[in-house]
């Protein structure tokens, strides 16, 4: 592990975002999320009157539907976030007109890529320390959690995001397009990842998708220590699954980001 | 009369050409708004649909009863992008000799609104009928109201986007009007809860958007079997909300023209 480039990095991103991105891109996503949160408020308080399923609590061991989407909506913040800056961080450099310097330096690409994922990470836990506070009118309970769980999962599920956000990295250097590619996946995720369903609801062949996605099973976890209380040691098989998949992830997406950056070097005027 | 049909083909005509240069654009255009219309359709399966506090839906009709929602919802929000993507006139400079040709400015805009509501919807309209048919006993409506309602609800969407495009002859800030116009939108004109149930907070929010009133129309008359008589209420405001929009078009225009011709300069903020 070479610091110094994770340490340049680590400045370099943290200063652009001070100087040259506004607050309002930060209100925005604050804003969605917000949004989302009071869509599911509207049909839970004001259609059903809190009239769940039956196979709500078989399917998610909890009646707290707030809690649930809640929880899940602030999970996929994180995952749109991290997308948005690490995928989007060498196409950004093409555009900015700085990836022919950046390839000409001795970078590594792991320092690179997880010196982005941090400055992400600091940025995005900010946003949702402020929109766990706006969450709390709505019903967010989180006297349940338990703390060291939580803390796993996290990190776990960081890995995961990562992982996610390499292959999506890969795909816009390729095509050169951010905002389709972008957009599509997220609808995409927001679908098949039980962001504000559990995913059985969906056809069988959407749930094994599902199931190859981590993120799904991240934002399990993500529950289960939260509002359930799950321990580490109840978790252990999820915690592997998720590591496994989002390895294999980050491992294809490695090797597919290096003919990438060739493909993009070569069109670079083109 | 022939000069402003004329500005107004060629202006449906340039923006064809503008959006479909590729296929891509089918993407934004019907695959987004589906996947979103799933996402809703599955996380209404976590409530008990038998119970809810509005009478007609059901089991059976609830994905009717969304799909209503979400596409009169395509129609206005596709305006909400083509007033986005007019926004660009003035970055590229067209817009200058758009004003510095003789050709009408209504026709302007409204060919632009027209033409990408035509477009963009034409997919998602396909799919809703299809879907219609599919789910055909659930549905209870008669044909003369259903018609007259699409009628006013095709001239109301042109109408709002043209106001939209109106705003841009103005300023050069467009990212506002994602802020207000794309999620509020879509939960305040009750797309997927009536806005009947709303509180009144929200309730007074909702009387801002056009789409409130066409969403409410176009449920009652597919679900209940509405006559135009039972909905004179709701066309009685569509056609206020028209007057109200063509009057601030024509205003807004007026004032550009004035504004242009003394300062020479499109921008007021």
């Amino acid at each position: 592990m070479d610091l110094q480039i994770l340490i340049g990095i680590l400045k370099k991103n943290l200063l652009t975002q001070y100087r040259a991105y506004p607050m309002s891109f930060f209100v925005g996503n604050i804003l969605t999320g917000l949004y989302t949160v009071l869509g599911a408020w509207f049909m839970y308080k004001l259609l059903f009157e809190g009239r769940l399923s039956s196979d709500f609590f078989e399917l998610t061991k909890t009646n707290d539907y707030m809690g649930y989407v809640i929880v899940g909506s602030l999970t996929y913040l994180f995952v749109v976030r991290t997308c948005l800056n690490v995928s989007r961080s060498l196409i950004t450099e093409l555009r900015e007109g700085t990836l022919e310097a950046l390839m000409l330096a001795p970078f590594k690409r792991v320092e690179y890529f997880l010196g982005n994922m941090l400055v992400q990470t600091m940025t995005t836990t900010m946003e949702i320390v402020i929109s766990l506070f706006i969450a709390i009118p709505f019903g967010l309970n989180l006297s349940n959690i338990n703390l060291s769980g939580f803390i796993v999962s996290f990190f776990i599920a960081l890995y995961a995001f990562f992982g996610v956000s390499m292959i999506l990295g890969c795909i816009m250097l390729y095509t050169r397009d951010t905002y389709i590619s972008q957009n599509t996946l997220f609808a995409f995720l927001f679908l098949v990842s039980g962001i504000t369903f559990p995913t059985k609801y969906l056809p069988e062949w959407l749930n094994i998708c599902a199931n190859f996605i981590p993120i799904t099973e991240g934002v399990i976890l993500i529950r289960n220590t939260a509002l359930l209380g799950m321990g580490i040691e109840d978790l252990l098989y999820s915690y592997m699954k998720v590591f496994v998949l989002s390895t294999i992830y980050i491992i294809v997406g490695f090797g597919v980001m290096k003919r990438c950056e060739e493909a993009a070097l070569e069109k670079i005027n083109g | 009369m022939r000069a402003f049909i004329k500005t107004l083909l060629a202006e449906i005509k340039k923006q064809h050409k503008n959006y479909f240069h590729s296929k891509i654009i089918y993407i934004s255009l019907f695959l987004w708004p589906l996947l979103s219309f799933i996402t809703t359709y599955y996380s209404f399966q976590t409530f008990d649909l038998m119970k809810s506090n509005v009478i007609y839906i059901t089991q059976g009709n609830v994905i009717i009863y969304l799909l209503i929602g979400y596409m009169v919802m395509s129609f206005f929000r596709s305006l909400v992008q083509s007033a986005w993507n007019f926004s660009f006139e003035r970055v590229s400079g067209t817009l200058e000799l758009i004003y510095l040709s003789p050709t009408n400015r209504a026709a302007v805009l409204l060919g632009n609104a027209v033409a990408s509501l035509f477009e963009s919807i034409i997919v998602m309209l396909v799919f809703s009928v299809f879907m219609l048919i599919l789910k055909k006993e659930e549905i209870n409506a008669n044909v003369i109201p259903c018609v007259v309602l699409f009628l006013i609800i095709m001239v109301m969407a042109s109408l709002w986007g043209m106001f939209l495009n109106s705003i841009f002859l103005f300023s050069r800030d467009s990212g506002f009007l994602f802020t207000i116009l794309e999620e509020p939108m879509e939960i305040f004109s009750g797309v997927k809860v009536p806005t009947e149930l709303f509180p009144v907070w929200a309730k007074v929010l909702s009387v801002i958007f056009p789409l409130t009133y066409a969403i409410e129309g176009t449920r009652r008359v597919l679900l209940l079997g509405s006559s135009l008589y039972d909905i004179r209420n709701l066309i009685f405001i569509s056609l206020i909300i028209i007057s109200i929009l063509i009057s601030s078009i024509m205003i807004i225009i007026n004032k550009v023209e004035k504004h242009t011709r003394m300062t020479g300069n499109l921008t007021l903020f």
